[in-house]
């Protein structure tokens, strides 16, 4: 060993007892496979989508908001109820900074610079907005780096090397995997039965947004719910139909196809469509409107004499599942109403409650589906 | 001698005129059956592949068939094949009469404004929940797009009636109101959640579907009130196409003429608009394509534009469900691919002038 490899050693001994908890320089790949350089763990984050605290709150339960110094305005927008549900645990939340616009572009790049993040995590639907407006040079001038994380595009394919990078980069790479290991049990308790039973796949009719507006009927094609349904051992009728992710199907097609189930998506839109036809389930939602609205979906011409309606298989779940990390639990709920009988010891509630208990830092509240087969009504 | 030969020239004239109206009147014959006949397939063509003969049951004897079947020639086929007809009947005329008393091949509901509006006042309902006039929940869409639809022809009556106006400063107007039109629907798309982004996407794009009974009563309403207006003034319409002056020295009230067909015109287009969503180029085309067939005799000229916009809207209603079977292309999109081409063709074949 000569002098100088001595004194670097020496430095490099020194650096790592004076500040052994400051933060490493790390190369994180990110969804879109970019090699990033993070200072990590880091301490100040920018939500580029308010929605992505469903996978950090997951890594931080007791205090989910404790890194997030900027976000989108869309959590209170798009999921209202558990905004209220988060707000009144953690009221600091309504103090960090947003920044509003359309869901896919950019954000002021002024603002964030002066937010003084260490790094920012972007979806990637906003990827070619971002580009197109050289963000990432921008902010990489001023030491800011950017990653993509992804929940919804591809959510079985994106969800966990999300988490894992958030958890890399917030230092709690042990919490994420306990996370992804505990998804990924609960998605194949469904899929493995599927696997083996192989039963017969019923049809389903996935109703996005049902009772919206009165144009009649869109829906869900290879993507998103499209998948949920095919996960959970049905046949989405939609499927080769509806060419991009959502579209609209011919009202007539419903009756043709002759749907043994019907999956209609709602929330509780009042802020939108005031004492609309939408189904509002949800977190709190009541049950008896619920069933009632649900009710009154099926006296709609286009599904007049259906399967589905004749045998009271008529569901609705939470529309929010659609871009949530916990879209499994909505698999295993459409899992059970496609196949009782094989998925008898399944409980989807169950699997919602432990989550929360486990992962997530607010309390779960009933109310995120109802059946016109429940027997309680 | 000269005698003789000027009766036989009224004669030969009088024949040649008779031997016009009745070429007309076979043209409209002609539209009326290919009407008829694309109305058919629109009814019988569908993702249920039922058989002519249950069709025409459907149609003829509706208890005879299962109540699946008489529920999709009723209540799906039905509503949206004749909205479709009324619909393009509709826009064609409003089209025609505001290219007739602006004196401008450009006017239409589209280019003046009138859609763009009924697009930013649907997409308030849409995004935001806001009811400009308070009404059953089916109805706050359609009215509202209405309102500002009317709000906007209203402006235009406005300033035409200002002195001084000329014809092409109103089409210029028009032009203005669907920039602010579309830059306010760009607003409201922008502080607009997902859900309701789609929505509004959804209805600019215009669709058929939304189609029932009661809309299709209403706007039927509107074009059996209307229509009969136009063809008491045919002849006074079609003078008008002579020039301002020319017309006036027939005795016309043209500031009269233009204000009244502007406020029917601004019904029979706002009101199909507000149910339907954006329909493009019907109301600019249909009329074009009836003028180059029959001429400017409003007596011909009209109901061969309604039948035209009609026959364009049907045969798209057609299209737009046969393009991608089980499910429904936006008809807005059809009409405007379909019509965008035959605009240009329109412009570059100029040189024959049936303008």
């Amino acid at each position: 060993m000569n002098l100088r490899q001595l004194t670097a050693a020496a430095g490099l001994g020194l650096a790592a007892m004076i500040s052994p908890a400051l933060a490493d320089n790390i190369t994180v790949t990110d969804i879109t496979g970019r090699e990033v350089v993070v200072d990590a763990p880091v301490d100040r984050v920018i939500l580029g989508e308010g929605r992505q605290i469903y996978l950090v709150g997951a890594l931080e339960p007791e205090n989910p908001f404790q890194r997030v110094v900027g976000w989108r305005e869309d959590f209170s927008q798009a999921d209202p109820d558990n905004y209220a549900t988060y707000l009144k645990q953690f009221p600091r939340m309504a103090e960090i900074p947003t920044f509003g616009g359309f869901k896919d572009s950019t954000f002021d790049v002024e603002q964030a610079i002066a937010l003084a993040p260490d790094v920012i995590l972007m979806n990637i639907e906003s990827k070619a907005a971002t580009e197109s407006a050289q963000y990432v040079e921008k902010l990489e001038a001023v030491g800011i780096p950017l990653v993509y994380v992804d929940f919804r595009e591809d959510p079985f394919a994106h969800t966990e090397p999300s988490m894992r990078l958030i958890g890399q980069l917030f230092g709690k790479e042990k919490e994420a995997e306990a996370f992804l290991d505990y998804r990924h049990r609960q998605i194949k308790r469904v899929t493995d039965v599927i696997e083996a039973a192989k039963p017969e796949r019923p049809s389903v009719f996935i109703d996005r947004a049902g009772g919206y507006s009165d144009d009649c009927c869109m829906s869900f094609g290879d993507g998103n719910f499209g998948e949920y349904v095919e996960m959970a051992g049905g046949q989405n009728i939609a499927a080769g139909i509806i060419p991009a992710t959502f579209g609209n199907l011919n009202p007539e097609q419903i009756i043709a196809a002759n749907p043994d189930h019907v999956v209609v998506t709602g929330g509780s839109w009042d802020a939108y469509v005031p004492g609309g036809k939408w189904v509002g389930v949800g977190p709190g939602a009541d049950p008896a409107e619920a069933y009632r609205k649900l009710e009154a979906l099926t006296h709609r011409a286009a599904m007049t004499g259906i399967a589905a309606v004749e045998r009271s298989q008529f569901h609705a779940i939470w529309h929010q599942f659609y871009n949530s990390p916990y879209e499994f639990v909505a698999v295993q709920r459409i899992a059970k109403w496609l196949h009782p009988e094989l998925f008898a010891d399944l409980d989807p509630e169950a699997t919602f409650v432990e989550l929360h208990q486990r992962f997530l830092p607010v309390p779960y509240t009933p109310g995120y589906w109802v059946s016109l087969s429940d027997v309680e009504h | 001698m000269s005698n003789t030969n000027t009766l036989s020239s009224m004669a030969s004239g009088r024949g040649h005129y008779r031997a016009l109206v009745r070429r007309r009147q076979l043209m409209l014959a002609g539209f009326g059956i290919a009407l008829l006949v694309s109305l058919c397939v629109d009814l019988a063509l569908g993702p249920s592949n039922y058989s002519l003969e249950q069709v025409i049951r459907a149609l003829v004897a509706p208890d005879s068939v299962p109540v699946q079947v008489q529920v999709v020639l009723w209540e799906i086929r039905m509503p949206i094949a004749l909205m479709a007809v009324v619909v393009g009947a509709a826009l064609s005329v409003a089209g025609a009469q505001m290219q007739t008393i602006l004196n401008n091949p450009l006017a239409s509901p589209f280019t003046l404004g009138i859609s763009a509006g009924a697009s930013f006042g649907a997409a308030l309902a849409l995004a935001f929940g806001v009811t400009l006039i308070p009404a059953a929940i089916e109805y706050v869409v359609p009215i509202n797009a209405f309102v500002v639809a009317m709000l906007a022809a209203f402006f235009i009556h406005l300033v035409s009636m200002r002195r001084g106006v000329t014809v092409q400063t109103i089409v210029l107007l028009g032009i203005a109101l669907v920039f602010t039109f579309n830059a306010l629907l760009a607003l409201v798309q922008f502080f607009a959640s997902q859900q309701a982004l789609a929505a509004v996407v959804f209805w600019t794009m215009g669709s058929l579907t939304k189609a029932t009974w009661g809309k299709f009563w209403i706007t039927l309403a509107v074009v059996v009130v209307v229509l009969p207006f136009f063809f008491r003034r045919a002849w006074a319409l079609t003078a008008m196409r002579l020039g301002d002056a020319k017309a006036e020295s027939f005795g016309i009230n043209i500031a009269r003429m233009r204000l009244e067909t502007m406020i029917l015109v601004s019904l029979l287009s706002a009101i199909p608009i507000a149910f339907v969503g954006t329909v493009g180029f019907v109301g600019l085309v249909g009329p074009h394509i009836a003028r180059m067939l029959i001429g400017e005799d409003q007596r011909f000229f009209l109901p061969a534009s309604a039948l035209s916009g009609a026959l364009i809207l049907s045969a798209s209603s057609v299209v737009s469900k046969s393009l991608i079977p089980g499910t429904i292309f936006p008809i807005g999109v059809v009409t405007s691919l379909v019509g965008i081409p035959f605009f240009i063709s329109l412009i570059l074949s100029n040189q024959r002038r049936s303008w």
